[in-house]
């Protein structure tokens, strides 16, 4: 059943009601019907709801607070700072939800829902934001795609220009995991293993594996 | 409407490719009220399955007309047997027995999709390439986004779905297995892009755009290698003119979560089935990435 199938139903009831109304009578069909008839008022105001906030980006802005990206990033701060930019009005509410319930109210009450939708999205976006690591990072991956073309000996006299700040980077950097009880020697080994991996995975090696 | 139709490829399998599909095609229509289309190519049927009750589905697709299927079949027997608006399902069945998502539109698929490699080579290369978006291209306008879920090969029906996207995502598993079929699958595409070239005038040239890894572990550090081992392939792919410089590997890695998993068998997107979930989360802000990167905001 999906609600064109209900509309269809609904149709042919309404039909076949109009064809038979002067024939109806009883308690039970009277008591159906007047059940029936509680229901449907029911079922209009709801569907007057939804439409109405589905019309005002209510219903979107309702989403976006329950939404996943709300559990992770929405904050109390987050809502002050929406109604204080939206609609210049302070939030009162000290939990979460009771902070959502008052957000949606005053914004629904200053008919802002398309900005109070804009504001989350965009907020969304940002917290969602992962620094890519830029310039630095390219930098620091070709160089070490280029340690791990190195012959042994090339590798030992380039390795040991760098100080020990600089080869945490570059690990970082690469994945490479490490304590910071881990001493020099041990990190040099650990570059110098998945610098290798790296450069024939990604198959610009240029010495025969050992493996 | 300016629609973007995508062709989530990996002749991998079990990359995450149909979870991708369905979970961004949802969170698109949920929380970013856009219009979707997701398009099933895979005879295994697996986003039809997700989305649909295994009833309705083999009812809907039964003999495989209103399925994907009749439009390869109808290219080869030259009839023009399917109806889109048939086809189409519209929104997803909920636990009330009522749709949700109504902006999420699905066009099934059918297993009778095996059968159609057999044939297709009995016609014409440029007719293959050409099925797909002769028979919904026009239809893809009414529509934000167009997610194609291709079989995990290259064969005819991933080749048509190729040349009717605008460019391509791939679903990515940190793995050297997935690594090494992703650097194929970047020469396969230039090949492909050559071979279309004559038969797309004034039209963008198939391209991977993005990049998704999911099925992420943050235990050690296996994984935040294997994703180094792709960011510097991506760079090579990139100096060898493979790879487009606007290639994006997008964040967040979908971590492994049994939520997602368990969303299938309930037939309902991780974002209806458990919004609180890990996975709906990664999603989320996945989706918010995905939109930020084909609208060109940042």
């Amino acid at each position: 059943m999906n609600y064109l199938d209900l509309a269809n139903r609904l149709s042919q009831l309404g039909e076949r009601l109009t064809k038979t109304s002067d024939k109806l009578e009883g308690e039970d069909l009277g008591r159906s019907a007047a059940k029936l008839t509680t229901q449907l008022t029911r079922f209009e105001e709801q569907l007057e709801n939804h439409l109405a906030s589905r019309k005002s980006g209510e219903l979107l802005l309702e989403s976006l607070l329950r939404s996943p990206a709300s559990k992770k990033h929405l904050t109390i701060a987050l809502l002050k700072l929406g109604l204080r930019e939206i609609c210049a009005k302070r939030l009162k509410s000290d939990d979460l939800p009771g902070a959502k319930r008052e957000f949606i109210e005053l914004i629904h009450g200053s008919g802002k829902q398309d900005q109070g939708v804009r504001f989350l999205k965009e907020a969304f976006a940002k917290a969602a934001h992962v620094e890519s690591g830029g310039k630095d990072k390219a930098l620091l991956q070709r160089e070490f795609i280029h340690l791990g073309q190195l012959l042994e000996e090339e590798f030992t006299i380039e390795i040991g220009s760098r100080t020990l700040t600089e080869l945490r980077r570059l690990a970082t950097m690469n994945g490479v995991r490490f304590s910071d009880k881990t001493d020099r020697q041990r990190l040099v080994v650990l570059i110098r293993r998945y610098a290798q991996r790296a450069a024939f995975n990604v198959g610009t090696a240029r010495v025969p594996s050992r493996n | 409407m300016s629609s973007k139709v995508l062709a989530f490829i990996n002749f991998k399998g079990g990359v995450g490719k149909t979870a991708t599909v369905v979970n961004i095609g949802a969170t698109l229509a949920k929380l970013h009220d856009k219009k979707v289309l997701i398009v099933d190519l895979d005879p295994q049927s697996n986003s039809s399955l997700w989305l649909m009750r295994p009833d309705r589905w083999h009812e809907h697709v039964a003999k495989g007309r209103r399925s994907t299927f009749q439009i390869f079949d109808d290219a080869l027997q030259g009839k023009a047997r399917f109806i889109f608006e048939e086809a189409l399902v519209k929104g997803v069945v909920t636990w009330t027995g009522f749709t949700d998502l109504a902006k999420l539109h699905l066009l099934p698929a059918a297993v009778e999709l095996l059968r159609v490699e057999d044939r297709i080579h009995e016609l014409r290369p440029a007719v293959i390439y050409q099925i797909l978006d002769s028979a919904l291209g026009m239809h893809f306008k009414q529509y934000d986004y167009v997610l194609l879920d291709c079989p995990p090969n290259l064969y005819s029906t991933t080749k048509s779905a190729i040349f009717s996207a605008d460019s391509c995502v791939v679903p990515y598993v940190p793995d050297y297995l997935s690594l090494s079929g992703f650097q194929v699958l970047a020469e396969q595409i230039a090949e492909m892009r050559e071979k279309f070239a004559p038969h797309l005038p004034g039209r963008r040239k198939p391209n991977i755009s993005a990049l998704i890894v999911s099925h992420y572990r943050q235990t050690g550090n296996v994984f935040r290698l294997a994703v180094n081992e792709l960011e510097l392939s991506m760079a090579v792919l990139r100096e060898k003119g493979l790879l487009s410089d606007q290639a994006a590997l997008l964040q967040p890695y979908i971590r492994h979560c049994v939520r997602v998993s368990e969303s299938t068998s309930e037939h309902l997107p991780v974002i209806l089935y458990a919004p609180g979930s890990i996975g709906a989360q990664d999603f989320a802000d996945l989706t918010q990435h995905f939109v930020d990167l084909f609208e060109r905001k940042k």
